[in-house]
């Protein structure tokens, strides 16, 4: 019984430990924001790498999205015969929910674990200890500039996701099913307000600050738990990250809706 | 040698979860000297190389650097002596996303504000001084085994650091290459006054440039002192890793047995 008690204590001990690493790695990532080296031009590297990666993507799954959701609404809405309302529908769950959300899905798979991967090789072959031996610090060096690149991509491929969703919309409600385009667009002009969009914006920022620390958080720490530095460690602190990082973003939508709504 | 100590091991002990690989180990380091560390493979001279540049946590009392507490250096204070420190690791450790000279360049990117013209003439000139001058747009992983020790040791030489640690220089090194090393090292203490810390395997090699030898097994130093002294040990083990003589099989049968009974029995066991 005192085993079990004490089994219990020390794991509980340890997932605390964790999670005190964990905030303190967030507050040294963002206190790297006022620390030299100057990273205009490392941001807009990784602005480059963030975007690159996941334009594309993005774009492909903004627009079946949309049509799918174009398509649905229609169906569900032809019921009551207010298939003008389409253009709204779409519109609205996309800028709301689906925009950030998948973005963020998507940046992640792409890009998070990329960049998860590409420290956790530096901590296995002790680039990030060759960092600190050169009194460069690695959280200013390495990771704020992927903070604020992400800060920056992300609300913007949301915007685009957003676009790409409607107009995927608009295309199978309009040319395959036959709403009329003016109901269609005056439908997205009438229904969405402001609230929306900022709601949309604040999602986005905050899935770029929990997606980068998650991601930079597991490939900085990767293997220096089990003191084994080993490759397989970047593959599972990867694995991890973009399975954490897609978990949390759910819940973090969830939680901002709901504050906000 | 009428040199004073720059860093001073006084009584360190070193674990890894648990498991002690240094023992009590004591030595001091004189400024613009060489000191050599040598030991067979797994003894811990990477580990005490680790304690040295303060990568691994030490306890208070333990390195003393200038008569200052190693271990109970704040962030600041351990900035300004790394700031002091070039470091070689033992992998070499370059930054696999840059080329060769962008990785020289970083820190004098990171440290200095000199323009970017600048900054390439004295990567270009580190890369000269190890033989790579041709090499500075490759890609690390463009380099072999001994062309990424050069380059990493012309990124440690960087900011010209007053005190240079290398883990195993000249490993996977041809013989004139590493003279070569050998001699640029002793150029830097000569020229730079530079105190530098040198883990090798290499005996000729040590004792060529050593101007202090400390010779460690498993976990302790068995002997420390000026290449002659080494030479004239009369310590078993120091005159075999001298004579690069194997190890005679351990006879512990004892040891042995009960280590596969130990495996048998947890298996069947389960
Ligand atoms: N990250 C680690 N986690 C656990 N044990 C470690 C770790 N690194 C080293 N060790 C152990 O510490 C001991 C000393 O290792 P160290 O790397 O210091 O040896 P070394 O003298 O540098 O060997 P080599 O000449 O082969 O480089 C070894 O027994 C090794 O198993
Ligand atoms: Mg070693």
């Amino acid at each position: 019984m005192t085993r079990l008690v004490q089994s219990l204590g020390a794991a509980t001990l340890d997932q605390l430990a964790h999670l005190g690493r964990m905030g303190l790695f967030l507050v040294y990532m963002i206190r790297g924001i006022v620390k030299p080296p100057g990273k205009f031009w490392s941001v807009i590297k990784q602005i480059h790498f963030i975007g690159t990666k996941s334009f594309f993507v993005i774009g492909f799954t903004a627009a079946f999205t949309g049509m799918v959701l174009g398509l649905q609404g229609y169906y569900t809405l032809s019921k009551f015969g207010s298939e003008g309302l389409l253009g709204s529908g779409v519109a609205l769950s996309l800028i709301r929910e689906l925009g950030p959300v998948l973005s963020a899905l998507m940046v992640t798979g792409r890009a998070g674990s990329a960049i998860c991967a590409e420290i956790g090789i530096m901590r296995i072959d002790e680039q990030i200890d060759a960092l600190e031996c050169m009194a460069i610090d690695p959280y200013s060096y390495l990771i704020t500039p992927k903070l604020l690149a992400g800060l920056v991509c992300l609300p913007l491929l949301t915007a685009y996701c957003d676009v790409v969703g409607i107009f995927g919309g608009y295309l199978v409600g309009v040319d395959l099913l036959g709403v009329s385009p003016g109901a269609y667009l005056s439908g997205v002009e009438n229904s969405v307000v402001w609230k929306d969009v900022y709601m949309g914006m604040v999602k986005s920022l905050g899935f770029a600050v929990l997606m980068i620390w998650i991601c930079t958080y597991k490939g900085f720490y990767a293997g220096v738990d089990d003191g084994n530095f080993g490759p397989e460690q970047v593959g599972r602190a990867t694995t991890n990250a973009v399975v954490l990082s897609s978990v949390s973003i759910l819940a973090a939508d969830y939680v901002v809706t709901s504050i906000l709504l | 040698m009428g040199h004073r100590d720059l860093i001073d091991v006084c009584g360190l002990n070193s674990h890894y979860s648990g498991r002690q690989v240094l023992f009590d180990i004591r030595f001091g380091i004189p400024d613009t000297n060489i000191t050599v560390i040598m030991g067979v493979s797994g003894c811990g001279k990477t580990t005490l190389l680790r304690h040295l540049i303060g990568l691994k946590r030490t306890r208070p009392e333990q390195i003393m650097v200038d008569g200052q507490d190693l271990g109970k250096f704040n962030e600041e204070e351990m900035r300004n002596y790394r700031r002091r420190l070039g470091v070689l690791f033992q992998s070499g450790a370059l930054f696999n996303s840059m080329t060769v000279s962008q990785n020289i360049a970083v820190p004098l990117k990171v440290h200095t504000r000199l323009s970017d013209e600048t900054i390439r003439i004295m990567a270009l000139i580190k890369l000269n001084l190890l033989g790579l001058a041709e090499f500075g747009a490759f890609m690390p992983s463009q380099l072999s085994g001994g062309m990424r020790k050069r380059a990493g040791l012309a990124r440690a030489l960087a900011m010209d650091p007053e005190i240079l640690f290398v883990d195993e220089p000249s490993s996977g090194l041809d013989p004139i290459t590493a003279a070569g090393l050998d001699r640029l090292i002793l150029e830097l203490r000569d020229t730079l006054g530079m105190t530098i810390i040198v883990v090798t395997h290499e005996l000729e090699s040590a004792f060529r440039i050593a101007d202090r030898l400390i010779v460690m097994d498993r976990g302790c130093i068995l002997a420390a002192g000026s290449p002659d002294e080494i030479r004239a040990s009369q310590n078993e083990r120091v005159l075999q890793f001298l004579e690069r003589k194997a190890d005679t099989a351990e006879i512990n049968t004892a040891g042995y047995l009960s280590r596969i009974m130990g495996n048998e029995i947890t298996r069947s066991g389960r």
